[in-house]
């Protein structure tokens, strides 16, 4: 073999391998651009579902590929704690392509599972009230989850129906189903999800979720890494606000409004909550707190409870 | 008579050949002549010439060939070279366009997460009105704001400001900022402003409610304001 052939080879060889691996890179750089822009966008999804006035909402995200969302969460991240999420899609066969950028998400609670995949998203939001609204908690699951609820109380079931929600199936004699059971009452067999209605909390892979309010549908939808985490960023939520609040409390106090709320609510900012486990007792300071706002003269009161 | 004329030129022809070759006989003999003297020394002088072009070419042909060959070599290392970069040049290209792209379409991401947060963001906790009106702004919420620290960290927007009916016909310098001495009588409470270079305002229309009392009785009055939030506009090569 003469050299140039050698020689035209070996560069040769060089610049076909340099030209695959640019191009190798250039997709994975755009498939990571893309997903990276479809997770931004998925946020901007949430806002709408901000709750306001109503009692909850409900929507659902249809991909064109089988797609997977993954979620983080840190607690103590930037004051408020975030939650971050990855987007991936399916590209050739049944392997799913780059992932995108994290997406930090700080004003929104996702209850979700860590990963999530399927074609369809169905998402709800549920307002979320320790005395006046801390935040909307956001309740997402995929067309792959199915909840088999068994012996569901009548308030749960008519808040599900009310929002028209899918892949929930309430069980009696006749229906089939096969999914994720999640089951109320006394009849606790065989059970992914068992919710213990009177002691207040959810077992989920043998963890103990406790709950007050809206947070049993975060209790059931959500990891229990992601919710005791999410539990957290509430209350970080809770603190913030009612720093507002008492500085609220100076303004109408100018307009011959007498607020004896200051002290309970400056207690339930030092309130330390380590885990879902505290929150019952959150919430019976929070009770107390309610009762005082009550008994403020119409016009003077802090805040209204339409929870 | 005619034929008579055509023997004589015939007999004229022949003898102008004869005397032609007569004359290119001499010519031989010359040159043979010429070479009888000279061509001894001719022939050792082309030998000499031989045997010296064989020692050159003993001594300079290999160097010679290796830098026709390293000629060649360098052609084609130049010539890839400048394939090479001339891809490289287009891949630069291409990218300058694609990111050019990622620019455009986080500003539009952005700008539709500032639109969509805005629109909810009189119902949030922290500005939404006590008595559960909705897409109302309580007043004695955002005053307190003013002078926080924390929310700017939390909100998307890189400003963000509500102007009061009464400033909706002032220009910018007429307007009186709210602070918690002056509140209710001001024309616009500037939140916060992260004083970015390149923003987009976006703004949309909200109820502004605020305290007010007659003797012992209090309300709320209610007035239609203006949310104005701001985004960042990134430009390629910023940043």
């Amino acid at each position: 073999m003469s050299f140039n052939w050698l020689f035209s080879l070996i560069v040769g060889g060089f610049i076909l391998f340099f030209a695959l691996y640019a191009a190798s890179q250039f997709v994975k750089t755009s498939q990571k651009t893309t997903n990276t822009e479809i997770a931004a966008s998925i946020l901007s999804l949430f806002d709408p579902l901000e709750t306001g006035v109503a009692s909850g909402k409900s929507s659902q995200i249809d991909f064109v590929k089988q797609s997977q969302l993954v979620f983080d969460c840190s607690p103590n991240q930037n004051i408020f704690g975030e939650q971050r999420v990855r987007f991936f899609e399916k590209t050739f066969g049944d392997a799913y392509g780059e992932a995108g950028e994290r997406i930090s998400i700080k004003d929104k609670y996702v209850f979700v599972e860590d990963s999530i995949q399927g074609k369809s998203l169905y998402y709800f939001s549920k307002p979320y009230f320790a005395g006046f609204k801390v935040a909307d908690l956001l309740m997402l699951y995929s067309d792959e989850q199915t909840y088999c609820v068994y012996d569901a109380n009548e308030d749960f079931m008519s808040e599900v129906s009310g929002l028209n929600l899918k892949q929930i199936i309430f069980m009696n004699a006749t229906t089939r189903c096969e999914g994720i059971r999640v089951c109320f009452g006394s009849n606790q067999k065989n059970c992914a999800i068992s919710v213990f209605e009177n002691e207040g909390y959810v077992l989920k892979e043998n963890k103990k979720l406790y709950y007050t309010d809206n947070l049993l549908f975060g209790a059931i939808f959500s990891s229990p890494q992601t919710y005791e985490c999410n539990v957290q960023r509430l209350k970080h939520r809770f603190d913030a606000l009612a720093q507002i609040y008492l500085g609220k409390i100076e303004v109408i106090q100018r307009s011959s409004c007498s607020v004896t709320l200051g002290p309970i609510l400056l207690g339930l900012v030092d309130f330390q909550i380590d885990s879902s486990k505290d929150l019952s007792a959150f919430q019976e300071k929070v009770k107390e707190m309610d009762a005082i706002n009550k008994r403020a003269k119409d016009g003077c009161k802090v805040y209204y409870d339409v929870g | 008579m005619q034929l008579i004329n055509e023997q004589k030129t015939g007999v004229k022809c022949i003898m102008m050949w004869d005397k032609v070759r007569n004359t290119m006989g001499k010519l031989e003999i010359q040159i043979q002549n010429i070479l009888k003297y000279f061509a001894p020394l001719f022939l050792e002088r082309k030998g000499q010439l031989k045997i010296q072009a064989q020692n050159i070419c003993e001594y300079f042909a290999p160097s010679f060939l290796g830098k026709k060959a390293q000629l060649k070599i360098q052609e084609m290392a130049f010539m890839l070279l400048a394939v090479f970069l001339f891809f490289i040049l287009v891949g630069m290209f291409v990218l300058s366009i694609v990111y050019s792209n990622i620019y455009e379409s986080s500003n539009t991401i952005r700008e539709e997460r500032t639109l969509s947060s805005l629109v909810a963001l009189a119902d949030s906790p922290e500005l939404s009105c006590a008595s559960s009106k909705s897409n109302c702004i309580d007043g004695d919420k955002l005053i307190v704001l003013l002078n926080n620290s924390v929310y700017p960290r939390f909100w998307s927007f890189t400003s963000l400001k509500v102007l009061r009916l009464s400033g909706f016909n002032k220009a910018e310098n007429e307007l009186t900022s709210c602070t918690f001495a002056n509140y209710p009588n001001c024309d616009i409470f500037q939140v916060y402003d992260k004083k970015v270079a390149n923003e987009r305002a976006l703004s949309s229309f909200v109820a502004l409610c605020m305290k007010e009392s007659q003797g012992e009785y209090v309300y709320d009055r209610c007035e239609v304001a203006r949310i104005i939030a701001g985004t960042q506009i990134n430009f390629e090569g910023e940043n």
